[in-house]
């Protein structure tokens, strides 16, 4: 039983609080998310106290519905609206128990050595290597069953890539997945309807509570009171699960240590709003993978909203010599999303979307926060009205890189067999043979001409050796306060080249001797 | 990849690219003040809305029907309940961005503001399906990047109200969510309701 009596005693949401709550625990996490559910689990395993609050709500396999209409509102940030300030680019970020490892696609690699000795190399990051993180993503991969998707368990749409790759001798991979029992049904992304992925929700968590770790779900932390060199309080309101809205009541948590898992996003903002920034570096250098889209159209069904969503991908291109890397994955086509991002009016919109079932999608996503310049990467704020907003143009090398990234789709798809393959421009560029690849040189590739995206959050309280330049250290202290830790994916000091959830659970649980030792 | 509008005089492009739409201009329309003309109501815009007027929701289900024309197999947008919908999505929103979202809304609608950008001067819900067409062909393929975004942000309500209606899956050829017969190993979780 995943939540036995045990388990759901420590996770109240905001239906269960009659009055304003008040906790003084030894370490007061927020965010149940990758970093944060991690980490609770291990404190409460060396004994800590440990309060986590978050903003999102507990939602069960029993709520996973697979209709977009209900899994967007209800598991993403921003009620699946969140976007960057100009809506260039599109956020993907889940938001609930759980964060979005409830609803990302179960794709999992280690942090790439050669990435972990950049972050040594140019940030000063001390400690962090692949031996050292072994025996912490070991553990992660043997409690959350990740293994290779077998290989006949590759949906018509990987396997556009798969086969399409292996025509032009780009190497492709099966990739690794946290699932036990998984039917590819094909809404990872919608929120796991059987269980079988194995998120933070049904993982990490009941373990965690079982162990005496309390969650708040429907507590959004506000605000940091911070005392000298200490964070003193953070006040959380709290929201009905029905409305999401706030229902009045208030939850206050003093913490002996206070550490920050909200994600990259969402950390950095709520330091911003407590008026924590001495060096000015945080909601700097945050980092997207912006991601572009190619689409094909196949005499044959695809059927991409069903099977295992990701299971082939290729790092083939991701290490270009003076150039911006990116690497390859397909993503799921259901048919609002598909809609969202599909170009073309009104009935050119519209057949492409008569076609779904025989689309195939791959995605290319460039590799960001290499570049020589020290403000590379995008940036996080708080509007005068509260609001989080969140600025990222895209520098023309990594239009360089979507732009390859797009060809290499468009010529992966056509030597698949694809009848047609096309962009995700405004105005959709339509290729039916090699030749006409050429063409995506043409188009234009400016912000609000092409759909972008982002699924993979990283950076703006990033770790790095100066206290001038970068906010937490390399045990992911922050610089200038004594009991405060940053444990998610804002304190990279870069992207990863892979898909992040891995390299954020390796770390909690690496970090977390260093997190039990300050309390 | 240019522009089907007229293109803007050099005087009227730097007034319009140093920001002031994205503030004056959102505001005059938000505050009726480019209101020319009345919206047309459209037939199947019924409420109730919680954030929407009625104006608007016929602005959107007018923006609807051209971004879903008639097709056989596609209900119509009106049918699905569009406008409904999409006051719930900006009903999730908060107060700031709902506020934004109607101001386009209405700077959409507005006849002045066709005039001043395409040199069209009517109403969106009182253009032919043609000039609906043109104009949002303007929007999308602007110079000015924040009407870019307006056409973003109204196609993407749209859509999202549309295609995620389950009424809609048989014209895109899909069979929506299969039936999954294994057993799901919950829990005692009814406790919690």
């Amino acid at each position: 039983m995943i939540f036995d009596q045990a388990a759901l005693a420590n996770i109240k949401t905001g239906r269960d609080l009659a009055s304003d709550v008040v906790e003084a625990p030894d370490v007061c996490i927020v965010g149940s998310g990758a970093g944060g559910s991690v980490l609770a689990f291990r404190l409460a395993q060396m004994g800590k106290r440990v309060v986590v609050l978050e903003d999102g709500g507990f939602y069960t396999a029993r709520d996973f519905t697979m209709q977009e209409a209900t899994a967007f509102p209800h598991l993403y940030q921003e009620h699946g609206n969140r976007a960057t300030a100009d809506m260039s680019i599109t956020i993907l970020q889940g938001r609930a128990l759980g964060g979005s490892t409830v609803v990302n696609w179960t794709t999992c690699f280690r942090t790439p050595g050669d990435v972990l000795q950049h972050w040594a190399d140019r940030h000063g990051v001390k400690g962090l290597t692949p031996q050292a993180l072994d025996p912490h993503w070991s553990a992660i991969e043997e409690r959350l069953g990740i293994e290779q998707q077998p290989a006949d368990e590759v949906n018509p749409n990987n396997a556009v890539l798969r086969d399409g790759g292996a025509k032009l001798g780009i190497k492709t991979d099966l990739i690794r997945r946290n699932v036990r029992g998984c039917m590819n049904s094909g809404y990872c992304g919608m929120g796991c309807p059987v269980n079988a992925k194995q998120s933070m929700l049904i993982t990490f968590i009941p373990d965690a509570a079982r162990l005496g770790a309390k969650f708040y779900a429907n507590a959004r932390a506000v605000k940091i009171d911070f005392e000298g060199r200490r964070a003193a309080a953070v006040h959380a309101v709290v929201s009905d699960p029905d409305t999401d809205r706030p229902n009045g009541r208030a939850i206050t948590v003093k913490p002996k240590l206070l550490v920050l898992s909200g994600g990259a996003i969402n950390t950095p903002a709520l330091l911003l709003r407590s008026g924590m920034n001495p060096n000015g570096r945080v909601g700097k250098r945050t980092f997207l993978h912006p991601v572009i889209a190619g689409g094909a159209v196949f005499a044959e069904p695809v059927e991409g909203f069903y099977g295992a969503p990701q299971s082939i991908s290729s790092h083939h291109f991701a290490r270009r010599a003076g150039k911006v890397g990116f690497f390859l994955e397909t993503a799921p086509i259901h048919p609002m999303l598909a809609s969202i991002a599909g170009g073309g009016m009104g009935k050119d919109h519209q057949a492409m979307m008569a076609q779904l079932g025989h689309l195939n999608s791959l995605i290319a996503l460039s590799i960001d926060g290499f570049l020589p310049e020290d403000d590379e990467g995008g940036e996080v704020t708080i509007r005068g009205d509260g609001r989080i907003r969140v600025d990222y143009e895209i520098r023309p090398p990594i239009w360089e890189a979507l732009r390859e990234g797009a060809k290499a789709m468009a010529r992966i798809q056509l030597a698949a067999g694809a009848k047609q393959a096309f962009s995700f421009h405004s105005d959709p560029v339509l290729m039916q043979s090699e030749g006409e690849v050429a063409k995506l040189d043409r188009a234009p590739w400016e912000k609000l001409r092409v759909a972008v995206f982002t699924a993979h959050q990283m950076g703006g309280c990033a770790m790095g050796g100066d206290p001038e330049t970068s906010v937490v250290d390399s045990t992911l202290k922050h610089h200038h306060l004594d009991n405060l830790f940053v444990v998610d994916g804002s304190a990279f000091p870069t992207s990863l080249g892979v898909n992040p959830q891995l390299s954020v659970y390796g770390l909690s649980h690496w970090a977390a001797g260093h997190v039990a030792a300050a309390v | 990849m240019s522009s089907k509008g007229l293109p803007p005089g050099d005087g009227r492009r730097g007034f319009l690219e140093k920001g002031l739409i994205g503030g004056a201009l959102l505001a005059a329309a938000g505050a009726g003040l480019l209101a020319t003309e009345k919206t047309r109501r459209q037939a199947g815009a019924g409420g109730p809305y919680t954030v929407l007027d009625a104006d608007e929701a016929s602005i959107v289900l007018a923006i609807a029907n051209r971004l879903v024309p008639p097709r056989e197999g596609f209900p119509t947008p009106g049918s699905v309940e569009v406008p409904r919908k999409v006051d719930a999505i900006i009903g999730m929103m908060e107060a700031p961005t709902q506020k934004e979202l109607r101001q386009l809304v209405a700077l959409f609608e507005s006849a002045l503001a066709g005039l001043l950008f395409d040199g069209a001067p009517r109403t969106f819900t009182a253009s032919t399906p043609e000039q609906q067409d043109a104009r949002l062909l303007a929007w999308r393929d602007s110079r000015i990047a924040v009407r870019r975004t307006g056409f973003k942000a109204l196609k993407g309500l749209c859509c999202a109200a549309y295609y995620s209606s389950p009424e809609t899956y048989g014209a895109v050829g899909y069979p929506g969510p299969p039936e999954l017969t294994a057993p799901i190993e919950q829990s005692s979780d009814e406790s919690r309701q």
